[in-house]
Parts: structure tokens; sequence; C-alpha cells
């Protein structure tokens, strides 16, 4: 008897960690030129590229961290079931917006307050090495809660710019998770490039991407996640020309 | 007797099947337009993604372009999917080039989608009005309760304890393909009866759910209908309970079945009605038989031939004696033995020891304890001589053929096997006494044959 014809698509189940740069200085635009891009339009298209992930298949899971200043925390887990019930009092804000957008308010109140003690000077750089570390963790978890686990991956959504006293750090980050075949793409929305991301995704043999125009970044963020799915080895994947100089000091 | 074939055939594949206008009617649902996109290979999800928000038809070569060379297969499958499910709208221009673009509809599902997130079919009532609801634990054994009183009744209706709504015309329906009557006898299962009985408890759904969606003309009720109702249904959060008063006629005739089926349970306060589908219910549009389903096993074996079945189920006990000799059976454990008799008895039904019979029903369906060993879950020596004792039945072949002797010399002979072995009919010869046989279908060939010579 032939089994079940779907058995081929049951594989395709992926965990993906997105990573947000919600640091204040980048978007406060004192030191970059975004201009394109606002914050709020910045969520939209990512929140859209989220329900787009969920959308795909009901066993998808996304993760959604912020990397702030001081901290980074845990904002969004869609496999918590709250995430389906919440959504009935608030009729018209939708369940991954509303519960989102809460935690991700005092994300950056409690990050304020942290910052209060030191006031920055020099390069103001996100804590992607605490966020990369905080993803990596989740993803052992989900590797060691079964068998059977969903295809990782983490995607950093990047502004400011690299910050040279995490460099051992995020290295370390990178090397366990190549370790763990955890591939790391980046999509770079600041000014300048990403050398950490660069490495990071070129040594995990994800997709580094920084994109030229902001306000398609949906469409990016799409493009970059077809290889979220095994088959996508088949597909022609943009990538960026730049090559790492993979000895980067900074 | 028409041959059934058991295959635990895709939802979509009945979706595909529908016509033109009434899949575009379906796509109106955003819930079937998800259930749709989920369906689809992954490849094919890719692209719908990519075209989204693309609002001009795209021509296939460009979309050729998108695939490296070695992927072409998969992009076939994947084109030829959307274009059978109408996902992808195919047109031809003055020069003869093909272009495709999304259905607006399910596009315009899928925008919204996008923006305001998953929602679902309808809202849950408040814990007030629907005072205590079962636990999920106790949801998942009153479904898998309904739904082995309902396979009980379907192979054996004397068996069953209670019996469900299903009127026997129904339950006839269902029995089709899987049971065979000769004469007066009580049915007997069919090969393909016992495969059915094999398969998870997921397939066995999909399999009936498609008998009951093909039926569903006879009932005067739309197939699209019935669809569109089975695939919103599994939107729905196991668990809640949901007002019967938001569904209409045809639905709320429906509910009754599926409860029947284990989908849902229907309970009843003091003024409403609700209904709370259970796990079946809201995989039903889940690409099916994920290995994440398993039900745990309940069989060793031993040895010696010797089976216990760590079971208090009724259907468990039907199965096993398909092809075991039950031997005393405890509240929570059936003793059997595997043995020449009972197998024989087995393989008279036409069921085989190989591919996804006897073997792999005890395979699947071992003791945790004996799975998690190294060693295979069913011994060896036990596979081994069910395999035997299933080939001895095969012993003979048959093989209609001819006869020929009487050839008046030995060159004529020899010229005679040539030919049949040219033709790969030759199956025996004797050159001493000039007779050979050959296979009937070359006959014809073999008498133009001798007769030219």
């Amino acid at each position: 008897m032939a089994s079940a014809p779907s058995k081929q698509y049951s594989d395709d189940v992926s965990l993906l960690m997105v990573l947000l740069d919600t640091n204040p200085f980048f978007w406060g635009g004192t030191n970059t030129t975004t201009g394109v891009l606002s914050f709020s339009s910045f969520l939209t298209h990512v929140i859209s590229f989220l329900n787009s992930i969920i959308l795909l298949n009901q066993l998808n899971q996304v993760v959604v961290i912020a990397t702030g200043f001081n901290s980074c925390d845990y904002i969004y887990e869609s496999s918590t079931s709250e995430a389906i019930i919440v959504n009935s009092d608030n009729g018209q804000m939708p369940a991954l917006c509303s519960k989102m957008l809460q935690k991700l308010e005092e994300f950056v109140i409690r990050d304020e307050q942290l910052s209060k003690e030191n006031s920055p000077t020099g390069i103001v750089s996100s804590l992607l090495s605490g966020s990369l570390s905080l993803a990596l963790c989740y993803i052992q978890k989900v590797f060691r809660s079964g068998p059977l686990h969903p295809h990782p991956r983490i995607l950093c959504l990047q502004g400011s710019p690299d910050g040279p006293e995490q460099y051992v750090a995020v290295m370390n980050a990178i090397f366990s998770a190549q370790r763990s075949m955890v591939p790391i793409d980046s999509c770079v929305i600041g000014a300048q490039h990403s050398a950490f991301l660069q490495q990071a995704s070129y040594i995990t043999g994800g997709v580094y991407l920084k994109p030229q125009q902001l306000d398609g970044l949906f469409q990016y963020l799409t493009i970059q996640s077809r290889r979220l799915v095994p088959d996508m080895g088949m597909i022609c994947t943009p990538t960026d020309p730049h090559k790492p100089n993979c000895a980067t000091y900074p | 007797m028409p041959q059934v074939k058991i295959i635990a055939k895709n939802f979509m594949d009945m979706v595909a099947a529908l016509p033109a206008l009434k899949l575009d009617k379906l796509y109106d649902n955003t819930f079937i337009c998800e259930a749709v996109l989920r369906s689809l290979p992954p490849l094919a999800k890719k692209y719908v993604l990519q075209m989204l928000y693309v609002d001009v038809p795209v021509t296939a070569k460009s979309m050729e372009e998108w695939v490296l060379a070695d992927g072409f297969s998969k992009h076939r499958v994947a084109i030829d999917r959307l274009i059978q499910l109408r996902v992808f709208l195919e047109s031809t221009d003055r020069k003869k080039e093909t272009s495709y673009r999304l259905n607006p509809k399910f596009q315009g599902n899928l925008q919204k989608y996008l923006v305001h997130g998953g929602v679902l079919p309808r809202d849950p009532m408040s814990s007030s009005i629907t005072v205590r609801l079962p636990t999920l634990e106790e949801l998942e054994s009153y479904a898998l309760n309904q739904w082995e009183c309902f396979l009980l009744q379907l192979i054996s209706s004397g068996q069953a304890e209670k019996t469900t709504n299903f009127s026997s015309s129904m339950i006839e329906v269902f029995q089709r393909g899987l049971l065979s009557q000769r004469g007066k006898e009580a049915p007997r299962l069919t090969e393909s009866g016992f495969q059915f009985l094999l398969m998870d408890t997921n397939a066995q759904l999909w399999y009936i759910i498609r008998e009951y969606i093909s039926n569903s003309e006879e009932r005067r009720v739309d197939p699209a209908d019935l669809i569109s109702f089975l695939l919103e249904l599994s939107f729905h959060a196991t668990g809640q309970a949901y007002n019967i008063t938001t569904l209409n006629e045809v639905q709320r005739s429906i509910i009754k079945d599926l409860a029947d089926l284990g989908l849902v349970k229907l309970q009843q306060g003091r003024k409403e009605s609700w209904f709370i589908p259970t796990k079946l219910a809201t995989n039903l549009s889940v690409s099916l038989s994920d290995s994440s389903s398993r039900k745990q096993g309940f069989v060793v074996v031993e040895t010696n031939f010797r089976l216990y079945a760590y079971s208090t189920s009724k259907l468990h006990c039907e199965i096993l004696r398909l092809f075991a000799r039950i031997e005393y059976q405890l509240p929570n454990l059936i003793v059997g033995a595997i043995t020449k008799e009972s197998l024989y008895s087995a393989f008279d039904n036409g069921i085989t020891s190989e591919q996804a019979s006897i073997i792999s029903f005890l395979q699947q369906n071992a003791h945790p304890r004996v799975a998690d060993r190294a060693a295979p879950a069913v011994p060896e020596n036990v596979t081994d001589q069910i395999r035997l004792w299933e080939t001895d039945l095969n012993r003979v072949e048959i093989t209609p053929s001819h006869f020929y002797d009487d050839f008046p010399s030995k060159d004529v002979f020899e010229a005679a096997c040539d030919y049949a072995r040219e033709n790969g009919g030759l199956l025996w010869e004797d050159s001493k006494r000039m007779r050979l046989v050959v296979k009937a279908d070359i006959h014809g060939l073999m008498r133009e044959y001798l007769q030219k010579k």
C-alpha cells in the first residue's frame, strides 16, 4: 500500500528566531541615516513577515528576541498557547501584534532604565552577543525536547553598528551556532555593513543581505527566507557580493 | 468484486477535484485559502508568497529562472499542483507564452492574513456559560473512544456496545471495499479492510471522511459546503466550546455525524448547546501522518511466538484475532500466539505478511519497552517464520502454457526452442525426447513459426 503522499512535506517545519534591533540610539536617528524607515513601519514589515511564516505551516514556530542597548529579552513566542486565545478581547488588534507590542514596550522601558546609569559614549551598539546567545539557548532547549524538532534558523535584523567590545562573545556565539548547524541569516538595515553579521552568515551558511530599498523590506525578507524550507537548496538565493574577510579584528 | 484501493488520499486531492466554479467559491473563505496553502509542497508555498504582491501575470519562463537546474522536476510538480488547485491561473497570450498569476480571491485573502494575522473562525463561548469543559486529556480519550466504537461497529456490527447514530446505509457505504460478504456468511474483512485497520488513526479518519464526502450528494449536501466546513473546523481551538447557533442548518446536521466519529463533542447547557472540537478535528487539515501523532504501542512478541498485548480495547483484540490465536483475556492484557493455522486464515483473507500488514502492524504497535530496545521490536525468528509460512502457500506458481511434442527432427526442435527463447516464452525443454513447454501468450507466434517451417 502506498503510504500517505503528504509524508514528504511533513519535514518542512521551521523554527525561526528573529532578533530585533531595538537600540534607541539607532532608531532615534542620531547616529545613522535611516531616513526612509521608521521603527513602526519596520515593525509592520516584520510582523507581516512573521505572519507569513506562521501561515506556511501550522507547526512553524516564531520567536522574537529584542536586542536592546543594555539588555535583551524574549518578546514573543508563537508556540505558547496564550497567543491564540488573547485576540478575542480586543477586536481590532491581531493577537500577534498586541502581545508583541505590549512586551516590546515593557522591554524598551526596562532597557531605558538600565541605561540611565551609564550614558553612551563612542559607538552605540546593541547587545548582539546577548541576543544571539538567548536564541541559541532557546534552540538548544528545543533540540533537547525530543527527537523530532523543527529546523532552526536565526534571523538578525540589525541596524546599529557593531560593538567592538562584543567581538569575542559574538564570535563564540557564531561558532556555537556553526557547531549546532544553525544558520544565521542577517539583514542589515543600518547605513554601514556589519562585519560581525557578514562573518556570522558566512560561517554558518546563512544569507547576508543589505537591502537597498528599505520600504520593500517585506519582500526582501521573504526572498531571504526561501531557504527556510529544506527544498530551497533548489532555489537561487540572492547573496551579497561582499565576502567577509575572515579575520576582522576590531 | 470491485477493487477498492485504500490510499490515505490527501484532502486536497478532493478539493482539487472540485469543479472550477465551486473551487473559486471556496476561496471566499480565508480558512480554506490557509489550509490549501499549507497543503502545498514547500516550493509551491514559496511561489505563492513570492507572487503575493505581484498583480501582473508572470511568464512561465521567468519563473523557471527562479530554480536551479536540478530542482526543475520539483518546480514542475509545484506548478502543476498550483494550477490543479486553481491557486495559479494560467493564461496564454498571442505569442503562445504561458504566464501565471495568483487567483485574485486567494491573493486577497492571504494579503489580509498577513496584515491581521490568524484569527479563529468563531469566538469561543465564555466560561461563565459553559460550566465545566472537559480537560484536554478527557477530550482526547473521548475522541479515541468514540472512534474505536465506530470502527468496531464498522468491522463487526455485533461487537459494538453502543451503536452510533449513523444509519445502516451509511455504515454500508463505509464498509464498501473493507468487508466482503460471501452468501449468507458473516461479512469478512478484505485485504484492503485489514490494511485500513492497520493505518494510523489520522489516515483511517481520512478514508472515512473521504467516503463521507463522496457520498454527500446522495444525502443532498453539497460536497463543497461539506469540505469547507470540515476545513474550517480544523482551525478551531481544541478544547474550546463553540455555540451551535453559529452554525447553519446543513452544518448542524453534519456536526452530529462528526460527533459520532469523535471529531467533536456535543454538550448541552441550560439554554444553549455547544460543540467542542477534539484533536481529531483540528488535525484534519494538517498534512497527515505526521509521526508526532503516533500512538503508544502495546504489543510484545516473544521469540516463542507468544504475543502479549497490553490493551483494554476490544478493537485491538479483534484486530489481533485476525492473525493470531487469542488464548485468554485479562482486564488489561490480551494473550495470544501466532500459529501457522491462525496465519493461514489471515492469508486466506488476502492479508499479506509484508508491507503495511501483519509484520509492520506488530512493529508499529510494539510496546515502548520493546521498541526502545536495540534489538528489533519483533524477534527476527518470528518475522522470518511468518514470511516462510507465507511463501509456503505460494510454492506453486501457475502459468498458462502450451505443450509441444512430436517434432520431426532435432533441427526443427532446436530452432523452435531458440525461437521460444528469443521471445522470452520458453518454460521447459526436454531435448532427449524433443518436448517443450511455452507460455500461452506466445503460442500464436510459435504456431505461425512452425507452420512456416
